[in-house]
């Protein structure tokens, strides 16, 4: 009686797909890497909390733009609202406009409008739903800050400072980059690693 | 008159058959090798017990009655022990010790990065405190590290951790800068927490996961180094 090898054959070929699948070692999540230091950002439109359409290059200032991921419930972003408040106010003046942008799915536009008066935060909160941005600049957490000069290239990418807690500062990282790049000099930190809160995908 | 008597004496039979098959488990139990393993009795307030007498590995006692997995029938064979030691404070120095660990100790090291006001680290915790009661004794090193602010070290933290019913060691890390903890850890971590890091023996990074854990993956990469070691 001939044998028949079909399913036995097809029981293994799942087996090793399966195994494949599992093998390797370093699982990590697929999240998508942030563009290196000098990469030039292309443009991007993302609605504000109120529905109006804005474009990155309008909302950049004459010396560059800090694009920071913010969040309404995240504790480390929130530590940072008075900070980012004043970066604002101060950097505005100087050409360089800070935008927000919130990414978690958690967190609905309207949320975002009303934490933004309760907090008193008057720069420009972009809302962007299913992430797209957060991807496309490889962005993990909340805050994260990513500085683009004038002609959108990018020159900074990391923490605002060393400290959630005001009195804890001792390195004020973001500020230092945007001095330096207000002075023409090369940026002597283009980054620096912080706790933050991850920001909420869709799955 | 006759029926009455047929009726009790099947009743007394039953019941000598029971209690053979009881005492003949019992000792069963305690002929097998010792397991010593604290057991944490969902039954009795979330205490913990250990065990009294010596019983066979993976031993679940059951209710005969319901057939429910409980340890709250034999609670006469345990004491209470005390809950797992408070939380202890480290700094980068003690971090970088955790992850050099021991050469002496070949168990894989699970570290857990969480924090109180970290919803999905929340989230994510009953899962890690079951992981860590079904690996103790699979050869397992585990430390979830908090970050929350050292003033909540005898409050928030320990409380949260007494609701989680928390069996593993926990520190809380207190550092000025984040930055040179954050890098000691991975150097691609950008710090966004929950994450969740497996080391092996060698004290590479076979696995990591940033966000909410997905409890079935982890258990393959940590039952994948445990196997591999």
């Amino acid at each position: 009686m001939k044998k028949n090898y079909a399913l036995p054959l097809f029981l293994a070929s799942i087996l090793i797909v399966a195994l494949a699948a599992v093998a390797g070692s370093g699982r990590n999540n697929d999240l998508p890497a942030s563009p290196a230091i000098g990469t030039t950002i292309d443009d991007f439109k993302l609605p504000d909390a109120d529905g109006a359409e804005h474009s990155l290059k309008s909302l950049t200032g004459k010396h560059g733009a800090v694009i920071i991921f913010v969040a309404t419930k995240c504790p480390v972003s929130n530590a940072y609202n008075d900070r980012m408040e004043k970066l604002a106010q101060d950097y505005k003046a100087k050409g360089i406009n800070v935008i927000g942008i919130n990414s978690n799915n958690t967190e609905p536009a309207a949320e975002v409008k009303s934490h933004a008066g309760e907090k008193h935060l008057t720069f420009t909160i972009l809302k962007d739903d299913g992430n797209k941005i957060a991807d496309r600049l490889g962005a993990t957490k909340t805050p994260e800050v990513y500085v683009l000069d004038a002609n959108s290239k990018l020159v900074y990418h990391g923490r605002i400072d060393n400290s959630q807690k005001p009195e804890g500062i001792t390195a004020n990282d973001l500020r230092e980059a945007l001095d330096e790049m207000l002075a023409g000099k090369p940026i002597s930190k283009t980054g620096g690693a912080a706790f933050g809160c991850t920001i909420k995908r869709v799955s | 008159m006759k029926s009455i008597s047929r009726q009790v004496a099947t009743l007394a039979a039953g019941s000598v058959a029971v209690l053979c098959l009881g005492l003949a488990a019992f000792a069963q139990t305690l002929s097998a090798s010792p397991s010593k393993t604290v057991y944490r009795s969902p039954l009795i307030q979330g205490r913990y017990f250990e065990d009294l007498v010596p019983r066979p590995k993976n031993y679940i006692p059951e209710c005969c009655f319901c057939g429910q997995k409980t340890p709250f029938f034999d609670t006469w064979r345990w004491k209470p022990v005390s809950p797992p030691a408070d939380v202890r404070e480290i700094d980068l120095e003690g971090l970088k010790k955790i992850l050099q660990r021991d050469p002496k100790d070949t168990r894989p090291l699970l570290i857990n990065f969480w924090a109180t006001w970290c919803d999905p680290c929340r989230e994510e915790f009953p899962d890690l405190v079951k992981l860590d009661a079904d690996y103790t004794a699979k050869r397992l090193n585990f430390v979830a590290v908090s970050l929350d602010d050292i003033s909540e070290i005898k409050t928030a933290v320990p409380q949260f951790l007494k609701e989680m019913k928390a069996t593993m060691p926990v520190v809380l890390l207190n550092v000025n800068d984040p930055e040179p903890a954050i890098h000691a850890v991975d150097e691609k971590w950008d710090g966004q927490l929950p994450a969740t890091f497996l080391y092996d023996k060698d004290g590479r990074v076979v696995f990591k996961y940033f966000g909410r854990i997905k409890p079935e993956e982890l258990r393959a990469a940590i039952d994948k180094t445990v196997v591999k070691q």
